[in-house]
Parts: C-alpha cells; structure tokens; sequence
C-alpha cells in the first residue's frame, strides 16, 4: 500500500500537450476515480504513473520516492486494461501466475497465491481454461485477478468496464469496490461514466482538456461543483443550465425570476443551474408545459418546456400528467447553483 | 437449386477443370515415366503396359552414374532447405520484434529497404552474388548457397512477418511490461507464442524457396557432393541419351517433400501468408 502524488505533471506529444499541469495526491489505500470525456488526458495520466508513457515535466511518487525513471516493472504496480490484456496462449492460472514466475517467485508460492487470488474472484472452476473460453465479465476478473496476486502498492484501472455489457457492469462496478474493501489497496481508477465515478470512489479527479477541473469526494462534486464543467458532467440526469441575469437576490431568465440564495453583482450576467430532482411540481411557482414524460417505476422524469428551454424533472413517483399538460415549477432555492456567465467559475 | 446457382456452379467448372489439367498433366507425365521401363517410357500410351517401380530401385541404389551422389545430394537439398528456413526465420523474427514492438529507430526505413530490394530480379543479383562469395572463400560450400537464399528470402518474411506482429495487440506488450517482463522475456514468453503460425508460414516459404532453387545453387556449388539434388537432375540432361525414366523417377521423389510439408502446415500458409496483405 501506498500513497501517489502527482506534481506538476505535463505531457506534450510532439507539440500538442495533453496535460498542463496536473498536481495530485492520492492517500494510501484510497480509491481515487479519474473521470473526464475522452481525450481530457485521464488515460494518459494513468498510463504515465504506469511508466507506459514518458513524464514531459512534472514529477510522480509513488510511497515518497519519484519513479520518473523507474521501469513498469520496478514500481510495484499492477494495471486492468480495457481490452483485459490476457495472454491468449496461458491459461487462466498461467494468466495470473505470469508475473511472478517472471519474479521467480517459488512454485507453491505463485500456486498459493493464485488458489488466493481466484477464491476472492470465484475463478476456481476456470483455472485450467483459456481466455478465449471465458465470458467478457470472467476474463474481467482473470485481469483482476492478474493484478492481485502481485499484491502491488497501487492498482490502475483503464477504463476496466467499458467492454462489458450494462447489466454486467453493475455487478462487476459492485466487485471491484468490494476488492477494494477486503485488500484497501491504494487505487487509481479511470473512467468517462461519471455514474461509475461517482459509486466507486472515495474522491473524483474531474478532469477536462488536460486540466483537474475539481477534485473532491463524490457527493461534494454533486452539491457544490467548482463550475459549469463540472455541474453539468456530473449527475445524471444532467443538471438544468440557462443564461440569465442576476437581480435582487434571484437570477432573472426565461422569462421568470428563479430564486436562489447566492449573491452576485445587481445586473451581473450569470448562468443559473438546477438539478432535475430540485424542481418541485407545485403550485404557484414558475409555468411551464410537459413535453415528454418518462417513468421509470421509483421516479419519473419529465421534459418541460419553460420559454424556449428545455428542461429536465425529476419527480418521485409516478406521475398523471402527460404531454402538453401545464404545470408549476418551484426550484429549490438553497439547491441552486449560480456560475459567472464569463469564466464558468462557481460564484 | 435454382437455374441461376447451376449456370454459376457450371461456370466455374468451365474454368476449374482446364486450370486443373493443366497443372496436373506435367505431374502425371513424371509420374508415368517414373514407373515405365526405358523402352515404353516415349511409347505415348496413357499407363505403361508394365508398370514398375525398378526405377525407383535403381534410384535408391545410387546404381547409375548419374545417381552416384543421389544421397549425399539429396542430404545437401535438406541441409540446405532447413538451415535457410531456420536462418531466415531467426533473422526475419527478430527484425519484425525489434521494428514492430520495439519501435527501434530506423525501423521503417528497414521496412522500406525491404520492399526494394523486390525491384530487383534475383537474376541480377547472381553475379554479385558470385562474386561477394568467391571474395569470402565460400564458393562449393553449402554455405554459400544458404547464405544467398537467406538473403533473398529475408526481406519478403521480415515484412510478412512485421505485418503479422502489428496485428498483436499492444496492450498485450504493455501488460507484461508491468507483469515485470523484460523485452527478452516479452519476446520468448509472449511474442513467439502467439506469432507461431506466421513463423510456421515463414520458415515453410524459406525452406521451399530454398528446396527449389537451381539457378544459385547451380552457380555457386560446382563439385559433385556438394550440389543439392535439383541441380543434380540438371546434369541427366548433359547427355544426348538421358535416362529420362530415372530423371523422372528422381523427380517425383524430389517433389514430394514439399508437397508433403505444404499439405502438413496448409492451414497456416494460407492464413500466414496473407496476413499482412490487407489492413483488417
């Protein structure tokens, strides 16, 4: 187990640079999601901390000693790939068993470590299969598997789930989490589903166009995110943003007033943001008419049309209301979130 | 069947059935004289009146002066074939490691090197050949003639064989890179593993290119028991009376190793051969 600390960290391919900057530290036994859209720098992040990708600037600790020069092999880390990466001519055993006869560890040690390794991963029956034998979810676990027999200081995810199928993903997402329960092991895990990031980890790295936009636990995310970037990549659905201008104590857009209990500058051009379930269907508040209804047995979402926007609903329940219904929106004022309209910072 | 399916089915045979005598008319013809005696070898008729395997004897016996170095000669022919095939697969192995995996420096302009040297006929490079030979003393050794082919085979399986290694995932590298692997132990553990049917495909190629050479191994082997047995065959023609049902007998004892091994590793020739040929 280990702590990993980031600092300054910079990579450029040729002229583009990818990542400008990014300072981070990771405690020991955490488990530290990196999530982004694609091409934001996350994998290439990862994969410098692997010693797959070369360090531009910046450097990377892993346990306090930097290992901008050290070798893959000799930072005691173990990586999930994607694509799982199995070596298609080993079996399930040999799979596992691949990185320690390369340390040539004794033979009952890397078989008693394997037994371990599999019991955890309920692989037993598979030992003697080969991967191309395996469904997509057990050669998942054969790649966890891989890494844990090593018991290194860090275990890297790259996007582990992404080949899986929905159903398959929920429970494995459950797995990997409870693994990180049961060993505590520090991990670095990245993903573009902001649903996995939020379940998974103890603290999110939103990461965009080469820079950490916000870094902070999950739920912290969730209520208060540092700016526009964040506020809309996490949740699902996504929150409700919309140009206004702030007067009196409340944003003026949409041809309404929409409280909220931030202080910005009278006549300051903001964007004002709600999340779907912190718009309440009652009476007296702000009109609009239903343009979809989507139920989805425990909550129903709604698109609502309010001016010329639309906008997103999330009401417990089920719901009677159906397309072209008028109804009544009452935001709730202490869940608003307010972000200067010019820099998308949080005010 | 439909009307459609029989014109094209017909068709095909049209074409099939031409292509196939043609190819096999050549092969029953040696096969023919293989078994006829000397006297009705040229009678004409389609199956001897007496077909025999005496020549076959007579052949295995060394017991015709032209038969006289049959073994050692044929002996030449495989010693020849195998090391050419090991030779150019332990170089065109490691090129395609190196260039495909370890991304070297230069790598391409290899690759690009590769491809060249096929604007050049083989013919051309004969006398050169002869010559850089002759400089190092190697002239009437077997090895001269190893070290041509392997020259003239490598470019062709460096090149079949850096494509099929491109097609390996990358990740796999990566992963045993942090399993611990050093490129040696990526190259033996990992790498030949998973290209074994390409390099099946490759050392048949070398071997049989080298089975068949004449013209190389005419040039550059001269005495008796050194040449391999396909310019031994040549030599039944310096007479103006050749013992053609001997030759033929010979023949068709020299052809039916590569037959034998093309029919053993046809699963990989076919997929070996053509990977490569089109991005995937």
């Amino acid at each position: 187990m280990a702590s990993v600390s980031f600092r300054e960290v910079k990579k450029e391919f040729g002229k583009t640079r990818v990542l400008h900057g990014i300072s981070l530290d990771i405690a020991d036994g955490e488990f530290m999601v990196l999530v982004g859209p694609s091409g934001c720098g996350k994998s290439t992040l990862l994969r410098m901390l692997a010693g797959l990708e070369d360090i531009s600037a910046g450097t990377i600790a892993i346990d306090g000693r930097v290992v901008n020069d050290v070798e893959s092999k000799d930072r005691d880390i173990a990586m999930v790939f994607q694509s799982y990466a199995l070596y298609p001519h080993m079996t399930v055993r040999d799979n596992m068993g691949f990185s320690l006869r390369l340390r040539d560890d004794k033979k009952d040690l890397i078989e008693k470590r394997v037994a371990q390794a599999a019991k955890i991963l309920n692989l037993e029956p598979y030992l003697e299969r080969y991967p191309r034998e395996l469904s997509g979810g057990q050669r998942q676990r054969v790649a966890m598997g891989r890494a844990i027999v090593r018991d290194p200081k860090v275990f890297l995810f790259d996007e582990p789930l992404s080949n899986l199928d929905a159903k398959l993903r929920v429970a494995m997402r459950a797995e990997i989490k409870a693994l990180h329960q049961r060993l505590k092991t520090t991990t670095v895990y990245v993903t573009h589903d902001q649903v996995e990031a939020m379940t998974m980890a103890d603290r999110i790295a939103v990461m965009n166009e080469g820079r950490t936009e916000q870094l902070g636990a999950p739920l912290e995310l969730y209520d208060r995110p540092a700016n526009l970037f964040v506020a809309q990549f996490i949740g699902s659905p996504a929150m409700n943003v919309f140009d206004g201008v702030y007067r009196n104590g409340a944003v003026e857009a949409l041809g309404a007033r929409w409280p909220c209990n931030k202080k910005a500058h009278e006549g300051q051009s903001v964007k004002y943001g709600i999340r779907p379930e912190h718009l309440r269907l009652e009476a007296g508040g702000i009109p609009a008419q239903i343009e979809v209804v989507e139920p989805m047995g425990a909550e129903t979402e709604l698109v609502v049309k309010v001016g010329d926007a639309r906008l997103t609903v999330l009401a417990h329940g089920r719901s009677s209301a159906g397309p072209g219904d008028r109804i009544s929106l009452v935001p709730e004022a202490q869940n608003a979130h307010v972000f200067d309209a010019a820099t998308g910072s949080r005010i | 069947m439909n009307k459609h399916k029989i014109l094209k089915e017909a068709k095909l045979w049209l074409v099939a059935i031409p292509v196939l005598l043609w190819t096999l008319l050549p092969i029953y013809h040696i096969f023919l004289f293989s078994i006829s005696s000397k006297d009705s070898a040229f009678s004409g008729a389609l199956w001897p009146d007496k077909p025999m395997l005496h020549n076959f004897v007579v052949v295995f016996r060394q017991d015709h002066f032209y038969l006289h170095h049959f073994w050692a000669q044929i002996w030449n022919s495989l010693w020849i074939a195998v090391a050419v095939g090991v030779l150019t697969l332990v170089i065109a192995t490691c090129a395609a490691f190196a260039i495909s995996r370890l991304k070297v420096r230069g790598g391409r302009t290899v690759m690009n090197a590769a491809l060249f040297t096929y604007f050049i006929p083989a013919a051309f490079l004969a006398v050169p050949m002869y010559k850089a030979m002759g400089s190092y003393g190697l002239l009437n050794s077997r090895w001269s003639l190893v070290l041509a082919m392997v020259t003239l085979a490598s470019p062709y399986a460096i090149w079949v064989l850096k494509q099929a290694s491109d097609k390996l995932p990358w990740e796999l590298d990566e992963a045993a890179r942090i399993d611990g692997a050093t490129p040696l132990q990526l190259f033996r553990l990992v790498y030949l593993p998973l290209m074994t049917p390409s390099l099946v495909a490759i050392g048949t190629y070398a071997l049989l290119l080298a089975w068949n050479e004449y013209l190389y191994a005419f040039l550059l082997l001269s005495h008796e028991n050194t040449i391999p047995l396909a310019v031994g065959l040549g030599h039944f023609l310096a007479s103006d009376d050749s013992p053609w049902e001997l030759l033929m007998a010979t023949a068709l004892i020299y052809a039916t190793p590569p037959a034998a091994i093309y029919y053993a590793f046809r699963r990989y020739m076919v997929g070996g051969l053509t990977s490569g040929a089109v991005k995937a």
